[in-house]
C-alpha cells in the first residue's frame, strides 16, 4: 500500500511497549503508516521537520500522536507543549499514553491541551486491548481535523 | 473518594438527547448524566451559577454545535478560555460534517469531534464508542474542589 | 389635402408630415456649399435642420448643444482637416456619423479617412448621392444601437440568472441541511418503535411500522444524496497535493462492506499525485467504485483502477465487469436523480454519479462512460496536470507495458 501521509506517530522508548501496540494497531488495520520515534527529541523533529527528519513535507501531519510521557532527552510534557502550541500543529491529536499515575502528569496534560490521557495497563492482554480500543476511537470514531485525512465512517450514514 | 464520572450533554434535540442517554446507559463503565438544551444553560451549568448552584463540575462534555441562545463553538471557545474549565475534554457531537466545521473546532481546543450518523445503526454504535472511550479507557482530569 | 373616409391609401409617398426630421451638423467655411447641402437634403424628403461650424472649438460647442444626427464634413477647412471632427466626436463620446461631402479628393485620402472613423465620403459634385450615403450611416448606426442594447439586456439576464441560480443552489443546500435533523428523528424513533414492539402487536402493526422505517430511511439518503450534490458546487475547492493511490484506499476502506460482502476484487495501478480536494476526490472513487460493485453481473465483481497521461491531462479509467450500461444511455447516468432501474432490483437514488461529474467539472476535468449492455463499464474522467515541483515523481507508471502515452519522466 502506498502510505506516503503518517498516519500515526508513537513516541515511546519501551521497545517492548511499542512492539505490542504495533501488533494492536495493525491488526485491527487502522493505519497504513507508523512512525515510531524513540525520543522526545526525535518526535520533535518529525512534527517540525528538522533534524533527520528535515526532508518530510510539513503539510502532511500525522492524524494521531501516542505520546508516552517519560522520555529520553525531551519528556513528553515538553513534547505536547511544543506541540500544542504551535499554530502548525496544535489541531493534531495528541494522546497521551503512559504508565504515570500521577495526578500532576494528568493535569498537567489535560492543561497543556493533550486531547485524552490513557494509562498503560500492566498486563499485556489488556495492554493490547486498551490499544486497540483507543485506536478504534481515534481512527474512526473521532474526524481528523487534517484536510487530507479521510472520514473513516464505517457506521455511519455513507 | 471514587465516584462515578459525570457527563454534561448539550443538545437541543430532545429525540438525540433520549437516544444518547439510553445508548450511554447500557455502556458497562457506570457514570451520571445530565443534560442542557442550549448553549447559555450549559455555560450556567459548568458555572454553577443560578439555579445550577448545587450542581457538580462535569468530567465530561459532549457538545453539540448548533445550539439555541449560545452556539456550540462560541461555548467550545468559552470553556477552552477558562482556567477553570479548559481542562474538561469537550467531545463534540454534531451533525455537520464539514471539514471547516471539525478543523475549526479542533482549533477552538475541542479534544475530540464525532459526527452524529444519521442512521440509528450507526448512531448507536458511535455513542456506544464514544462512551466505552471516555468512560472506560481514558482518564478523564481528576475534578478540582470548588 | 382631403383624406376620404373608408378609401384604400393611395401608393404615392406618404404625406409631407412625415418627413424624417434631421439635425445635420455640416462642418463648412463656405456658405454657398453649406446651402446646396441642405438643400439637396430637403429636396429627397429629409425635414432638415442645418447647422454649421467652421472650426475645432465651435464644433464642440454645436456637437454639446445643438446634438446633431449626422456630420457632414468638408475636408479642406484651411488650418484644420474636416476629418479631425471624428477624434473630437470620440473624446465627446458620442456614436455620430461622419460624412466627409467634399471636393475633388483623391481615392488615397478618401480610404485613409474612412480608416481613421468617417463614416463615408460624398463628392461635392456627385451630391445627389448624398441622400443614400445618409440614410446608410444612419441606419447603421441604429442597428449599431440595437446591438449595444441587446447585449446589455443578455449581461443583465445573465447576472439575474446567475442570481437566481445562486439563492436555488442555497435553498436546496439549507433545505437538505435542516432537512436531516428531523429526517434522523423520525427514522431513528420509527426503527426503534419497531425494535420494541416487533411480534408484540399484531401483524397490521409490524407491517406499517416497517413501512414507515423505509419510507423514512429513503428520504434520508435522498436528502444525504442532495445535500452531497449541493455541497459539491458549494463549497470552496480548496486542493492540495494528493496523492490518489491514498484517496483510493481510503474509498475502498469505507466500501470494505460491500467489497468483502461481494468477494470483489479490486485491482489499482499506480496513480499520480495531483493537484485535487482530496476528499471530494476519495468521494468520487467511492462513488464509482461503490456502483462496479453493486451493479455486478453473475460473476463477482472485478475491479480495475488505472490512470494514464494523455493530451497533458491525467486520464483515470474505473473498468468492471458488471452490468454494463446501454449505449444509448451513456450520456444519461450522469444527470441527477436519473436511475436506469427499479428500486427492487437496484437501490440508490441516481444521484451519486451527478455528484461525480459536478465534483469533476469543477476540477476543470471531465467525465465519461465507456460501456455497452451485458459487458461491463468503464468509467473515465480527467483531471489537468499538477504544477510540479522539480525533483518531485509525478508520473504514474503504465501498468501493463503495451500502452504507451508518450509520458516523459522526469
Amino acid at each position: 500500500m502506498n502510505g506516503s501521509e503518517t498516519d500515526i506517530l508513537l513516541v515511546d522508548d519501551s521497545p517492548e511497549d511499542v512492539d505490542l501496540a504495533l501488533h494492536a494497531l495493525r491488526r485491527e488495520n487502522l493505519a497504513n503508516h507508523i512512525q515510531v520515534v524513540r525520543d522526545g527529541e526525535e518526535a520533535l523533529d518529525y512534527m517540525f521537520c528538522r533534524g533527520q527528519f528535515a526532508s518530510r513535507n510539513p503539510d502532511h501531519q500525522p492524524r494521531l500522536v501516542l505520546l508516552d510521557l517519560k522520555l529520553p532527552k525531551v519528556d513528553g510534557i515538553e513534547v505536547l507543549r511544543q506541540i500544542k502550541c504551535n499554530p502548525h500543529t496544535k489541531i493534531v491529536p495528541v494522546v497521551i499514553l503512559t504508565s504515570s499515575k500521577e495526578e500532576r502528569d494528568l493535569v498537567n496534560s489535560y492543561d497543556l491541551g493533550a486531547n485524552s490521557y490513557i494509562q498503560k495497563p500492566v498486563d499485556f492482554d489488556q495492554f493490547r486491548d486498551t490499544v486497540k480500543q483507543m485506536g478504534l476511537y481515534w481512527m474512526i470514531t473521532n474526524q481528523s481535523p487534517l484536510a487530507n485525512g479521510a472520514s473513516h465512517h464505517k457506521g455511519a450514514g455513507r | 473518594m471514587a465516584t462515578k464520572p459525570a457527563v454534561l450533554l448539550v443538545d437541543d434535540n430532545p429525540a438525540d438527547v433520549d437516544l444518547t442517554r439510553d445508548v450511554l446507559s447500557r455502556c458497562s463503565c457506570p457514570h451520571e448524566i445530565r443534560s442542557v438544551g442550549d448553549g447559555a444553560e450549559a455555560l450556567a451549568f459548568l458555572h454553577r451559577s443560578g439555579k445550577y448552584a448545587k450542581e457538580g463540575r462535569p468530567d465530561l462534555v459532549i457538545l453539540d454545535l448548533n445550539l439555541p441562545r449560545k452556539d456550540g463553538r462560541a461555548v467550545l471557545a468559552e470553556i477552552k478560555a477558562d482556567p477553570s474549565l479548559k481542562t474538561t475534554p469537550v467531545v463534540i457531537f454534531s451533525s455537520s460534517p464539514t471539514q471547516r466545521d471539525i478543523r475549526g473546532s479542533f482549533e477552538l481546543g475541542a479534544n475530540s469531534y464525532v459526527t452524529k450518523p444519521g442512521n440509528l445503526q450507526g448512531f448507536v454504535s458511535t455513542v456506544t464508542s464514544i462512551g466505552e472511550f471516555w468512560f472506560g479507557r481514558a482518564i478523564l482530569p481528576p475534578r478540582k474542589n470548588s | 389635402m382631403t383624406v376620404e373616409a373608408g378609401t384604400a391609401r393611395a401608393a404615392s409617398p406618404p404625406p409631407a408630415k412625415s418627413k424624417p426630421a434631421l439635425k445635420v451638423l455640416q462642418l463648412e467655411d463656405s456658405l454657398e456649399d453649406a446651402e446646396l447641402v441642405a438643400r439637396e437634403l430637403r429636396v429627397s424628403g429629409f425635414d432638415a435642420v442645418c447647422h454649421t461650424a467652421r472650426d475645432p472649438q465651435q464644433f464642440r460647442l454645436e456637437v454639446r448643444a445643438f446634438r446633431p444626427d449626422v456630420v457632414l464634413a468638408d475636408y479642406n477647412l484651411g488650418q484644420w482637416k474636416g476629418i479631425e471632427g471624428v477624434e473630437i466626436l470620440r473624446q465627446e463620446g458620442l456614436d455620430i456619423p461622419l460624412i466627409l461631402v467634399t471636393g475633388a479628393l483623391g481615392e488615397i485620402t478618401a480610404v485613409e479617412c474612412i480608416k481613421q472613423g468617417a463614416t463615408d465620403y460624398v463628392l461635392k459634385d456627385s451630391l445627389a448621392k448624398l441622400p443614400i450615403a445618409v440614410r446608410r450611416a444612419l441606419k447603421e448606426q441604429q442597428l449599431r444601437r440595437q446591438r449595444k442594447e441587446a447585449e446589455e439586456q443578455l449581461a443583465r439576464s445573465v447576472k439575474e440568472l446567475a442570481r437566481s441560480n445562486q439563492d436555488l443552489e442555497q435553498f436546496a443546500y439549507v433545505a437538505s441541511h435542516d432537512l436531516q435533523e428531523p429526517l434522523r428523528m423520525v427514522a431513528a424513533y420509527t426503527q426503534l418503535l419497531a425494535e420494541k414492539y416487533e411480534g408484540k402487536l399484531d401483524e397490521q402493526a409490524d407491517k406499517y411500522i416497517r413501512y414507515a422505517v423505509e419510507g423514512a430511511t429513503r428520504m434520508q439518503t435522498l436528502v444525504q444524496d442532495l445535500l452531497a450534490f449541493s455541497r459539491a458546487g458549494r463549497e470552496e475547492i480548496e486542493t492540495t497535493e494528493t496523492d490518489c493511490n491514498t484517496v483510493v484506499q481510503q474509498a475502498l476502506w469505507n466500501l470494505e462492506g460491500a467489497v468483502r460482502g461481494r468477494s470483489a476484487q479490486i485491482r489499482c495501478g499506480e496513480l499520480p499525485t495531483v493537484a485535487a480536494n482530496s476528499a471530494q476526490l476519495r468521494q468520487v472513487f467511492q462513488n464509482i467504485i461503490g456502483n462496479a460493485i453493486k451493479f455486478h453481473g453473475p460473476d463477482p465483481p472485478r475491479v480495475r483502477i488505472e490512470a494514464q497521461r494523455k493530451n497533458g491531462e491525467w486520464e483515470f479509467s474505473v473498468a468492471d465487469n458488471g452490468i454494463g450500461i446501454a449505449a444509448d444511455r451513456n450520456q444519461d447516468v450522469f444527470a441527477a436523480f436519473t436511475r436506469l432501474h427499479t428500486r427492487d432490483e437496484y437501490p440508490g437514488n441516481g444521484i451519486g454519479l451527478a455528484i461525480c461529474k459536478k465534483i469533476i467539472e469543477r476540477h476543470n476535468g471531465r467525465i465519461w462512460v465507456e460501456s455497452e449492455g451485458g459487458r461491463g463499464a468503464t468509467f473515465k474522467f480527467t483531471l489537468p496536470v499538477q504544477n510540479q515541483l522539480p525533483g518531485k515523481p509525478q508520473e504514474g507508471k503504465q501498468d501493463n507495458g503495451d500502452q504507451t502515452s508518450g509520458a516523459v519522466s522526469r
